[in-house]
């Protein structure tokens, strides 16, 4: 018996999460006027959520990190919890909830999480993430507004990283899309502790056979933690989070949603021939301006 | 690099049946499996039997599984085997359910998607605690040696590793064998092509169309004008609530007549016979009005899907006593008729509201396509190489006799034939092929399976025989005379199957399995006895590429499969020959292909630098 | 509360790579300059335009910022801050944002506390810059804006104003559009009048999507202040290290292709066929391929290589993704959300294929075909075929 695999318990880590409407085809539902029906629409694990789930279950399989999940929501944003932990078989779930955290935009949020990872047990965390954005919302302003209060080094659109626990650093990839400019793959180094914004195009990837076995052996217990997740789970309000009511919800939101309306239709900038799309006639002179337009002279 | 004690590659029954045995002896070993999850890469007829060999002994699945018979998903216990010959309308049936009992303790018919899963489940248990386990959506690229003792294994996925001893288990188109040289590609001749399609038809509809009990099942076979003049044959096995259908033919007899393996199975399909025993009601929506405003219509379209939806669930748990049972004690309804009352409800709904129709056709849920190895004429002789032992199709034992086919079993008892012999040599630090490779050559000599390979068993002969009791001596008499004399003679059965066993099963063979026994044998048999059969309507059969359409693919951006002679006669047989229609022949001749609907049976694998894909990538089976 | 000369100018934090500036800081420089201009008028003032500039030898486009609308351009020119690292550059910018002593080098700094409005990009580095920088000064950020309005408010909200009328001068209408395109919310970062928890929430800050506004035109007759700054570092600031860059090619070049075909949710009755139905299409013109924003999101179940190949963030058209200009453009299933059209809208020649005649599309084409793309396509490329060029065409 020689496989070989460094499980240290040096490493802890947090994910913040976001129970978000389901947007794919067949569960979301939308109002006559365009709007989302939240009411029709089925929440669940917000897609960027997920992806920064499976970062944190990296370096749960790859280093043996603890892992605590949280989320600021109502009751019913355990389920998001839920769901996280089958992805990071999480070692702890807390629920920020609390009457006044409603109304708060990205800062009064961020101002939640902070006090939240700050509670987390099993000691001070080394590694935050967040997904991206949120699919609904779509701000992507908490991860980085509640990596500054908690003063820890932002690396934003990161598609890959690994942990030296010795010398406690993080190395990670980021990409970088700049307008009109070619994308830029970085490899960036930090002193822990970092708070990770995770890009969407991040796989998470084992290579070696230990960790493959690590990662059988991790999934098949947080499926079996997931089914009694509550026992996991703390619920903390503002009291318990200690934290200043005046900096949370409406009261500690800088921004307000002033107003929603229909952007009105530009005015046409063409004039559209509307033709029939079974009248091969008139597609055959479609297709001749087509090749016109695209290079001069046609020649038959 | 990272090492372990024994590698096992490819995590079909026989590679998860050496996992689950080596575990059991407390040896480290974790299977490599290049699916994403085990069981999505495999397909088999399939019956799975239990052995009770006169002579010698099988290690069986319930020796190695011992919750097997209570809570392996199994579908059913075959308890009637019937053989039909047909000519068009016209069916002669030959009861060979003694053939199917011979020294076998039974025989379950099984779906290798959920079975392969559970057996994963088991055996990773058992190998988790001895700190090994399943590494899956891993191909393995190379295998080369540093000392005599050490492999190291390369995988597309992973950094290399090491291993002491390795089983390939890797199936009939083994790439451990075509990377180590350890023995030539499998050639036609060696080689049967099977396709089948399972079909949906409710639990209890089959019961009574098979008139068998809740915890029995029917094989039937079919020879003759179905063959569609090749040698082989069909077949069609009763799962717990599908049917299992398809077609086995001589690999070499299909290069001399190329049909697509879709027309095979067709050929079945419309066998009238064959047509009724899959027929089931099928909901068909109507068209929606187009005048329509567009929220009424599309109101409309997800009102009928979902309608259709919860008809077919609720006949379909219905049709199960454990599913109404089920359905009754959640609460959800008070009785079984309450059940039946909500299924007509909806039905009626449908009809009336919605102008659904209801008819007579079948439902096809998967496509699939395997080489099955001939072990008569290909299995390995020495099944090792260096510290390499060879199991099932990876060593080419699969077992035919007459219409019954072995597979699945023999790769159990290969494999834990082959976990023994690891074991001991982890005992005694010693794999070299003295210690190793020869134990386990020499073990599965003594494998009544190996037996069955090489000599006619006079016993099982007398089976088909006295089944063909009735059968006018001048349709078989005339072909095979003097044989036929001899074999229907008990005396001289013993000495004519010796001496035929001294000559050779190989000089045998070419007569037994000849178009004559499989084709017009049959043929004439149905034509003079048999009785007429009418099919009640005409089954609308999905074209190949709606087959194919319903198959699941992670496709790969590269290619698994290279061309070496896009002239050769052989691949543009392939054309006709790939299940799924993935060579096609351009106009100057050259034969090309289109890697992505590859359902990897390896029809074309002789010509061509043939591997698996990349780990998780390739077809998914979701019944298999 | 303090008075209004607490919080002045409008400061642009600017985005630049290899000596350029990045496209957006000029058109963010160009808004800036509109709305100032109508700003002074308005209110008979004079605040600045203020660029910010961090990096390394960037005296050159410091320079140029001014013809492109900035009043005054604050230089940070270090070797520390060569490429943009988040610590240390949203320490910098705070502390320009906080800086009487900057101020005072170009206007009246007596009671400066920050600025009044805050603009940075929507992009990879702008939208987290953004964010970190006003956690850090404590004021709000609406992210993703498309259109700004200043003006005179009559709030009445239950919190800010605890229910009261009240007016607010001088506030940002940030309009950012939502998920599906068609719905514009209007943020306001605004000061807490209710006496229970009063505070002042200063700069008001955006970050703006790029493609959205127009650049002025470059006007050498401009003038104005370049001034330095020197930043103040911690070593801690610099605890990040940049160990390599490298350049990426996106699979997807909509620039060297003469046509772009794009799909939108029109392909959601059988996706996969659909996207191949489209990918035919393109292949016979030898267009590139493009998609709406919500094809991004993934909503629909495809096949792996459909999914990795075709709705991925690279083939976006539209303010969010790419802005494009083909000869010609075909928009299949699109319904035509003003993000997407913003982005194609420049294009020679564009066709649409849409079972709806209401579609918004169908007012930016030059020919709508009404059917669905599954009966569409197939006769399209038929035609196509058959009248394919038998002489190359003249570019």
């Amino acid at each position: 018996m020689t496989a070989t695999t460094t499980t240290t318990n040096d490493l802890n880590v947090a994910v913040i999460v976001k129970l978000e409407p389901d947007f794919s085809e067949g569960n979301v539902s939308y109002n006559a006027d365009g709007t989302l029906n939240r009411a029709e629409t089925k929440s669940i694990l917000g897609p960027h959520s997920a992806i920064a789930s499976n970062a944190a279950f990296y370096a749960k399989v790859k280093y043996g990190a603890r892992v605590a999940v949280g989320t600021m929501g109502p009751p019913i944003a355990e389920s998001a919890l839920q769901q996280a932990q089958l992805l990071c078989d999480a070692d702890e779930l807390h629920l920020y909830s609390d009457r006044i955290f409603a109304g708060a935009d990205t800062l009064a949020t961020a101002e939640v999480l902070r006090a939240g990872i700050s509670k987390v047990e099993g000691g001070k965390v080394d590694v935050v993430f967040s997904g991206h954005r949120a699919s609904d919302g779509e701000t992507g302003q908490t991860g980085p507004q509640t990596a500054w209060k908690l003063g820890y080094t932002f690396l934003g659109n990161v598609v890959d990283y690994n942990v030296d626990l010795e010398s406690r650093l993080v190395r990670a990839k980021r990409l970088i899309s700049l307008q009109g400019f070619y994308d830029i793959i970085e490899e960036v180094e930090a002193p822990l502790p970092v708070f990770i914004s995770i890009d969407p195009s991040y796989k998470a990837f084992f290579n070696t056979v230990s960790q493959r076995l690590a990662f059988e052996k991790y999934q098949k217990e947080a499926k079996l933690r997931a089914e009694n997740y509550k026992q996991f789970l703390k619920v903390l309000n503002t009291q318990q989070l200690g934290i200043d009511p005046k900096l949370v919800g409406l009261p500690g939101s800088p921004t307000i949603v002033y107003k929603v309306e229909r952007i009105p239709k530009a005015k046409a900038s063409r004039k559209a021939e509307v033709i029939d799309g079974a009248n091969r006639e008139q597609i055959a002179r479609v297709v001749s301006n087509m090749y016109e337009a695209l290079g001069g002279m046609v020649i038959k | 690099m990272e090492h372990y004690d024994v590698a096992i590659i490819g995590g079909g029954s026989a590679g998860l049946a050496a996992l689950k045995r080596l575990s059991d002896l407390n040896k480290q070993a974790i299977l490599i499996e290049a699916g994403k999850k085990v069981g999505s890469k495999n397909i088999s007829g399939g019956i799975l039997y239990s052995k009770k060999p006169k002579h010698g002994k099988t290690y069986n699945v319930e020796d190695i599984y011992p919750g097997f018979l209570q809570d392996a998903p199994i579908e059913r216990k075959i308890t009637q085997y019937m053989l039909h010959a047909t000519s068009n309308d016209k069916i002669f049936t030959m009861d060979l359910t003694a053939a199917h009992e011979y020294q076998a303790n039974f025989g379950y018919s099984v779906l290798l998607n959920r079975l392969n899963g559970w057996f994963a489940k088991q055996a990773s248990e058992s190998a988790e605690r001895q700190g090994g386990g399943i590494v899956s959506g891993v191909h393995v690229r190379s295998l080369s040696w540093q000392d005599e003792k050490t492999v190291i294994i390369e995988t597309d996925e992973l950094e290399p590793f090491e291993a002491k001893a390795v089983i390939a288990a890797d199936g009939v188109n083994s790439e451990v064998a075509e990377m180590t040289g350890a023995r030539a590609k499998f050639t036609p001749e060696q080689l049967y092509q099977g396709v089948k399609v399972i079909v949906k038809l409710p639990e209890e509809i089959i019961e009574q169309r098979f008139g068998i009990g809740p915890d029995e099942g029917a094989a039937h076979l079919f020879a003759g004008d179905i063959t569609l003049n090749h040698i082989g044959g069909g077949f069609l096995y009763t799962n717990l609530d599908t049917l299992s259908v398809g077609a086995v033919y001589h690999y070499d007899s299909l290069m001399e007549r190329p049909s697509e393996p879709y027309t095979l199975i067709n050929a079945l399909l419309k066998n009238p016979l064959v047509t009724e025993f899959i027929k089931d009601q099928v909901a068909i929506k109507e068209e929606i009005d187009k005048n329509l405003p567009k929220e009424e219509q599309l109101r409309t379209r997800f009102a009928v899907s979902k309608l259709i939806k919860t008809w077919n669930e609720l006949r379909d748990t219905y049709s199960s006593r454990d599913g109404r049972k089920k359905l009754v004690e959640s609460g959800k309804y008070k009785s079984e008729e309450e059940i039946r009352a909500r299924l007509d409800y909806v039905q009626n709904e449908l009809a009336t509201k919605y102008d659904t129709k209801f008819v007579t056709d079948y439902i096809e849920l998967e496509y699939g396509a395997k080489l099955v190895p001939d072990g008569k004429r290909c299995a390995m002789k020495k099944p090792y190489y260096k510290n390499i032992l060879f199991i099932g199709d990876a060593a080419g034992r699969g077992v035919f006799i007459g219409p019954r086919i072995e597979g699945l079993n023999v790769g159990i008892d290969d494999a834990v034939r082959a976990a023994d012999a690891v074991a001991r040599s982890i005992d005694r630090n010693d794999f070299s092929t003295h210690y190793m490779g020869e134990f386990y050559s020499q073990s599965i000599e003594e494998s009544p399976y190996t037996r069955d390979m090489k000599e006619i068993d006079k016993d099982y002969l007398k089976i088909f025989l006295d089944a063909a009791r009735d059968v006018p001596k001048d349709i078989i008499g005339q072909r095979y005379g003097v044989v036929f004399k001899l074999m229907s003679s008990g005396t001289l059965r013993g000495l004519a199957v010796g001496f035929a066993n001294i000559l050779g099963y190989d000089r045998l063979l070419p007569l037994v399995e000849s178009e004559d026994t499989y084709v017009q044998v049959p043929i004439e048999l149905a034509e003079k006895m048999g009785r007429h059969v009418r099919a009640t309507y005409a089954p609308t059969i999905p074209t190949i590429a709606q087959r194919i359409a319903q198959l699941k693919y992670d496709d790969d951006r590269i290619s698994h499969i290279k061309v070496l002679h896009p002239n050769s006669e052989f691949m543009k047989k392939i054309v006709t020959l790939c299940p799924t229609l993935c060579y096609s022949m351009e106009r100057g001749g050259e034969v090309t292909l289109q890697h992505e609907a590859c359902i990897e049976c390896g029809t074309c694998a002789k010509e061509t630098e043939w591997h698996h894909p990349r780990g998780e990538k390739g077809v998914i089976y979701q019944y298999g | 509360m303090k008075s209004s000369s607490n919080y002045q100018h409008l400061y642009v934090v600017v985005e630049h790579e290899d000596g350029m500036p990045v496209p957006v800081s000029l058109e963010m420089l160009g808004e800036a300059r509109r709305l100032m201009d109508g700003f002074n008028k308005k209110y008979s003032s004079d605040e600045k335009v203020v660029a910010v500039v961090l990096g390394h030898n960037v005296r050159k486009l410091c320079e140029e910022l001014i013809f492109y609308g900035a009043d005054v351009v604050i230089c940070v020119d270090s070797p520390e801050l060569q490429h943009m690292r988040n610590l240390i550059d949203t320490k910098v910018i705070s502390q320009i944002a906080r800086s009487r002593e900057l101020v005072a080098k170009f206007s009246n700094a007596s009671e400066f506390i920050k600025p009044r409005y805050m603009f940075f990009a929507a992009d990879s580095i702008g939208r987290h810059m953004s964010s970190t920088v006003l956690a850090e000064l404590e004021s709000g950020l609406a992210s993703d804006i498309n259109k700004l309005v200043i003006s005179d408010l009559e709030i009445k909200h239950e919190h800010k104003t605890k229910g009261q009328s009240m007016k607010y001068e001088k506030t940002l209408e940030m309009y950012r559009p939502d998920f599906s395109g068609f719905l514009w919310t209007t943020i306001l970062c605004l000061d807490n009048r209710n006496p229970a928890n009063e505070r002042e929430y200063h700069p008001q800050a955006c970050s703006i999507i790029p493609g959205v506004f127009a650049q002025i035109e470059r006007d050498t007759s401009r003038r104005g202040a370049i001034v330095e700054y020197v930043p103040k570092f911690d070593e801690k600031d610099l605890r990040v290290r940049v160990l390599d860059r490298k350049i990426v090619k996106s699979a997807v070049d909509f620039d060297s292709h003469k046509a772009v075909v794009s799909f939108g949710k029109g392909v959601k009755d059988s996706p996969e066929q659909n996207i191949k139905l489209v990918a035919e299409l393109a292949k016979e013109i030898e267009a590139e391929v493009g998609i709406s924003l919500p094809i991004s999101k993934k909503p629909f179940s495809v096949s792996e290589s459909t999914n990795s190949n075709y709705m991925i963030p690279d083939r976006v058209v539209g303010t969010s993704g790419r802005k494009v200009a083909p000869l010609l453009y075909i928009a299949v299933g699109i319904s035509g959300a003003m993000q997407h059209i913003a982005g194609m809208k420049e294009s020679g020649f564009i066709v649409a294929i849409n079972p709806d005649e209401n579609s918004p599309i169908k007012d930016e084409c030059d020919v709508f075909i009404k059917g669905r793309m599954e009966d569409v396509i197939p006769l399209l490329l038929e035609e196509l075929r058959k009248q394919r060029p038998t002489i190359e065409v003249k570019k």
